[in-house]
């Protein structure tokens, strides 16, 4: 629940910022877990770890990571209540949370809105209303739908 | 399982012309009418309920397709068919084991994407099938349009509409069985094949690909603009606040409706009037009749009160009355000897009207005191299960039993306990892990008292304060806790992710909750009453060979010392091994009969411990039949040294507490 202040990793090379240290790997990598390579859930690139002491020297002295808001993918539980989205990648490192998750249509392109969130995430993919735990929701990343834009295809109603 | 499924697709074209032999199976995502359909279609009776998982077995029954015998098979809801959790597998295993059956999959028109994800899996197996787009009426409702003809043109099998809660569509679905063929290459091809189980995510991408493209071409969407009153119930079920509002004002009709009618007014009318005054004077005198030797029955009063209740102490009192009625309790007539034939005819007259005799104490605790109770909870809980309310009620409490080790859809079965323990425990296999099924089996079996019971610990509540109900309130949800939470610890195995789907609210169909409630009391009375009956004649026998007073004397170290009860009690724990709630009747009688012999304290302490107990002999068999012997065993192991002892526990603070 209350992780410690935003650790966020930055992706080289489309630069996608993204909380999770444990991102899912290729199958079958013979190096297994010993493998510190960490991938981006937008363009699955993979790149090492930032070592820690790095990280304190470039957030003393860089700028500050863009705020939520303002980043263009966000995972489902940074999305406001009543907000649409549309699925970007699921980073869940098990396959059947994967596919639990695929098999009620939440693949990459789907358009879902976030119903609430406590005490329970709900959300609504066409007319499915599903109800998610908190854990797996930090494994959704969405990219908002900004309201003017939201068409009815979404599922136009939403409680207020 | 794959060796089967290729062999399906060359026989492909044999199995379309031998399809009304072999049979039709409804296959199809959870809660999307399969069973309504079944029901409509063989004229059998199936449970139907507003939540995925009410199927967990299949049901058999027939249908006339041009005049000749189909068989039909309803399987449990699947999302797809690599299977994940017990019900998926039996779908599974249906489809597997009856290769020439024609596959019919019933689809809610509304999710149709889910659906056809489903149909493109149903596909890639190459059998005849057909698609029944269901939920017509709530398609319409919600602004939906699906192009039958071109849905059906690019899946390559016949379409049908229907809306099976009204059976609009269900003659078109018979006539249409055997034009069901093999889905065109477009759908059956999706993806590539591959045994690779962790490929099932992107094989299910792939599949929803060309749904999508499938759905482009065939259904438009034009939402209303403003939601519905059921909706906005839905919405408002889950929401923190009026949530807990809404929870509570169910709990309360629930405790009116079941507590205070069925188990207050329901039950004082059937017990007094009916069987004190009608039925058990009437049998006495006919078992006197037929088998007469010098006796004379004792009278005793009879008071009854007619009143609407509010509260367990208030309510409108209509009427009452008094009136002396025949007792079963009798003396020999003065100076009166036996012989040995007059003997044989006390024995017998003993058995049926005696003071435990099967009428007057069997059938009048089986019909009299359970049968009110568990009518009114069963209507109550069809109410609630048809309304959808249950599955917004697992999203409110998933937080709370993350701690026990489970999740929200745990509180299914829970509920379903209320009715009944038996029942209950058989659909704990809508949880996915075994961790999970054992923990709720245990709990259900510990500390969830069925509606039969339930009735009977809120009559005996009426004798104990207000502070001390609340307290044994309390200490049943506290125990069910710290014991889910210690379990969660000791089992290994891990607790399964809470992805739920919420189906819509709707209004409860009258018939369907008619029909429910009574098949769910048919179920209930066949197993009831037969142990009823096998449990006074047990304590009939023991009285008998005067064994009762004996056991009663070797249990007093547990029951007099240790719990501090009458010795009597003895036999209520006893017979409390073959149903929980027989034995709290018999407390009952104890604690408010005509002569009470249990104090305030003592009644709470025998409430604790009789709670706590197993539900009944039936419920074991079901946990052995669920989860094994040995499990069973060890849940039996460790409940009845429990309940002893925090009944124990409780009669030692009697001093902190002050009741």
């Amino acid at each position: 629940m209350n992780k410690p202040p935003h650790h966020y990793h930055l992706c080289p090379l489309c630069g996608f910022e993204f909380e999770r240290t444990e991102t899912h790997c290729a199958d079958g990598c013979p190096m297994g877990k010993f493998c510190n390579l960490i991938r981006c859930p937008n363009c699955q690139y993979e790149f090492p770890a930032e070592p820690r002491l790095l990280g304190w020297v470039r957030r003393l002295f860089c700028r500050e990571p863009s705020k939520a808001t303002q980043r263009e993918m966000v995972g489902l539980h940074e999305l406001e209540v009543g907000e649409q989205g549309e699925l970007v990648c699921l980073s869940c490192e098990q396959h059947a949370r994967r596919n639990a998750l695929a098999v009620y249509g939440l693949v990459p392109g789907i358009r879902l809105v976030l119903q609430q969130k406590r005490p329970t995430f709900v959300l609504r993919v066409g007319e499915t209303e599903l109800a998610l735990e908190s854990d797996i929701a930090r494994e959704i990343f969405v990219k908002r739908i900004p309201h003017e834009h939201a068409a009815a295809t979404a599922g136009g109603v939403t409680p207020a | 399982m794959k060796g089967s499924q290729d062999t399906a697709t060359l026989n492909g074209e044999r199995a379309a012309a031998t399809a009304q032999q072999a049979g039709i199976v409804l296959v199809g995502n959870p809660n999307v009418g399969k069973s309504v359909l079944f029901s409509k279609l063989t004229g059998k009776f199936v449970i139907i309920s507003n939540y995925p998982g009410t199927t967990v077995e299949i049901a058999r029954g027939e249908t006339r397709l041009n005049g000749e015998a189909v068989a039909v098979i309803d399987t449990p809801g699947v999302n797809e068919l690599a299977s994940r959790t017990g019900d998926a597998q039996v779908t599974c295993d249906v489809l597997r084991d009856r290769p020439a059956a024609t596959i019919v999959q019933v689809a809610d028109a509304k999710n149709l994407r889910r659906a056809l994800l489903l149909t493109l899996q149903l596909a890639e197996l190459g059998r005849p099938q057909m698609l029944v787009l269901n939920m017509m009426d709530e398609l319409d409702r919600c602004g939906g349009r699906i192009d039958i003809r071109k849905l059906s043109e690019l899946l390559g099998i016949p379409v049908v509409p229907t809306v099976a809660t009204a059976g609009t569509g269900i003659h078109l679905l018979q006539k249409n069985v055997a034009a069901a063929r093999k889905a065109s290459d477009f759908v059956a091809h999706a993806v590539v094949p591959s045994g690779d189980p962790g490929a099932d995510y992107d094989r299910n991408v792939e599949r929803l690909k060309r749904v999508n493209e499938i759905m482009g071409q065939c259904y438009t969407l034009d939402r209303p603009r403003h939601p519905t009153f059921a909706q906005k119930l839905g919405w408002w079920a889950t929401d923190p606040l009026r949530g807990t509002l809404l929870l509570a004002l169910a709990l309360y009709f629930m405790f009116w409706f079941v507590g205070l009618v069925g188990a207050g007014t329901f039950v004082n009318f059937f017990e007094e009037v009916v069987f004190h005054r009608h039925i058990s004077p009437w049998a006495i005198r006919a078992v006197d009749a037929v088998l007469p030797f010098p006796h004379q029955h004792a009278m005793e009063p009879s008071e009854y009160k007619l009143e609407i209740p509010f509260t367990p102490t208030r309510g409108i009192e209509l009427m009452t009355s008094t009136r002396e009625t025949l007792a079963p309790k009798y003396s020999l007539s003065a100076g009166a000897t036996l012989s040995w034939w007059q003997q044989a005819l006390r024995f017998i007259h003993d058995f049926l009207v005696g003071e435990y005799g099967a009428i007057t104490m069997a059938f009048s605790y089986g019909f009299a005191i359970v049968l009110p109770i568990v009518a009114t909870f069963f209507l109550v809980f069809s109410l609630l299960e048809d309304s959808g309310y249950l599955p917004r009620l697992a999203v409110m409490v998933n937080r709370l039993f993350r701690g026990m080790g489970l999740n929200g859809k745990a509180v299914l079965p829970m509920v379903l306990g209320l009715g009944c323990d038996t029942m209950a425990t058989m659909t704990t296999r809508i949880l996915e892990t075994r961790k999970e099924r054992v923990i709720t089996t245990l709990l259900l079996a510990l500390a969830v008292p069925c509606s039969a019971q339930l009735g009977v610990l809120m009559a005996m509540m009426a004798r104990i304060s207000y502070p001390a109900a609340a307290f044994w309130v309390l200490l049943m949800v506290g125990v069910a806790f710290a014991v889910g939470w210690l379990a969660a610890r000791v089992h290994p195995g891990a607790r399964s992710d809470f992805i739920m789907e919420l189906p819509p609210m709707r209004l409860p169909q009258f018939g369907n909750i008619a029909i429910k409630t009574l098949a769910r009391l048919e179920w209930y009375l066949t197993e009831v009453i037969p142990l009823f009956v096998l449990g006074t004649a047990i304590l009939f026998f023991l009285d008998r060979l005067d064994l009762l007073a004996k056991m009663a004397r070797v249990c007093e170290p547990l029951v007099k010392g240790w719990l501090g009860l009458p010795p009597e009690t003895a036999n209520a724990f006893l017979i409390g091994f073959l149903r929980r709630d027989y034995g709290a009747v018999y407390l009952l009688n104890a604690a408010t009969g005509a002569n009470p012999t249990l104090s305030a304290h003592q009644v709470l302490v025998a409430m604790v411990t009789i709670t706590l107990f197993m539900p009944c002999i039936a419920t074991m068999f079901m946990i052995s039949r669920e989860l094994g012997k040995r499990t069973a065993l060890w849940i039996t192991l460790f409940i009845f040294p429990f309940a002893f002892f925090v009944g124990g526990v409780v009669h030692r603070l009697q001093h902190v507490l002050g009741f």
